[in-house]
């Protein structure tokens, strides 16, 4: 699977295109969501950006199945590089604020500050996965 | 018909060298680092942009279109990240996108995504300033907000295939 991902001719392309499309929805919706609550389009509601949250979800749904693709593809030149750490802390922490900035019901006291971190870290991590292809050290064991 | 006769490639590379862009760029972390801001850029562009076009077609009804479009103004500045950085890039190899039917095709979408914006405020935004915050916009909008998130994707989708179509592999392109 790891030589089909590396060696077709269209599958390492279409898990790229899918994974940019489900990333633009995942990390579109997450970067919506912390502007508003930093306080831009303040008259529109933000219990009703919750309905962001699938577009959010459907992006995952692309992004993860491409990424895996994309990991088998190179899993030497991924697993080596801590930057791909990184991009998955930026975004675990990304979506986890996301989490809790809409919980209306008992919204986080500081949650401009922690809508400008989330901010960061939706960027950051993008900005991780493309350095992913100028960091590697290793690009296949074999 | 080839882009030399249109664009003189050799002079844009020329001009790229003389200004100081090539260097910068082929530095360390020059490209590295623009790839990195061209992907930010889109990424505020697509959040701004695509989630407004995904309202009007009826996603996360109850927020106010209205309130969404304050958002545009970050869409905006990613655009200019990405249009910088994305200049960049063409002026260091400037053989690379010229010839590359991928790019051509990617500057296509971007055309007629502007064309596309510029149509949707003559025609159809002052319908959408008074929509419902629970409503869908008239047909009209929607089909403005369809073009524009699939010009979009389709930019994104040409991007990622630019290196698929890199010259010397003329045989991909037709004109070339």
């Amino acid at each position: 699977m790891s030589v089909w991902a590396r060696e077709d001719q269209y599958a390492y392309f279409v898990a790229l295109i899918f994974h940019a499309w489900g990333m633009a929805l995942l990390v579109g919706g997450g970067i919506v969501i912390a502007l508003r609550v930093l306080g831009a389009g303040k008259a529109a509601a933000l219990p009703k950006f919750r309905g962001f949250i699938p577009v959010m979800w459907a992006g995952a749904a692309l992004a993860i199945p491409s990424g895996l693709v994309l990991l088998v593809a190179y899993p030497a030149k991924a697993l080596t590089n801590p930057i791909f750490a990184i991009k998955f802390a930026c975004l675990i922490g990304a979506a986890w604020l996301v989490r809790r900035l809409m919980r209306i019901d008992a919204p986080p006291r500081n949650s401009r500050g922690l809508a400008a971190l989330c901010l960061l870290l939706w960027l950051g991590g993008v900005a991780a996965g493309k350095l992913l292809l100028h960091t590697y050290r290793i690009l296949t064991v074999t | 018909m080839d882009a030399d006769h249109l664009i003189n490639v050799a002079a844009v590379a020329k001009w790229g060298r003389d200004v100081g862009i090539y260097d910068l760029m082929t530095s360390r972390w020059g490209w590295p680092i623009a790839e990195c801001f061209h992907f930010i850029g889109l990424c505020l562009l697509f959040a701004a942009v695509g989630l407004f076009d995904l309202r009007m077609l009826g996603v996360a009804r109850g927020v106010q279109l209205r309130a969404l479009h304050r958002l545009i103004p970050f869409g905006l500045a990613g655009f200019a990240i990405s249009i910088t950085t994305g200049f960049l890039f063409v002026m260091t190899t400037p053989d690379q996108y010229l010839h590359n039917p991928a790019f051509l095709l990617k500057l296509s979408f971007m055309l007629l995504a502007g064309v596309n914006m510029v149509l949707f405020y003559v025609v159809a935004a002052r319908t959408v300033w008074l929509t419902g915050e629970e409503d869908l916009p008239p047909l009209r909008a929607r089909v403005f907000g369809a073009v524009s998130l699939l010009c979009w994707l389709g930019v994104m989708t040409c991007g990622r295939v630019i290196t698929a179509y890199r010259p010397p592999a003329y045989f991909w392109c037709p004109w070339c």
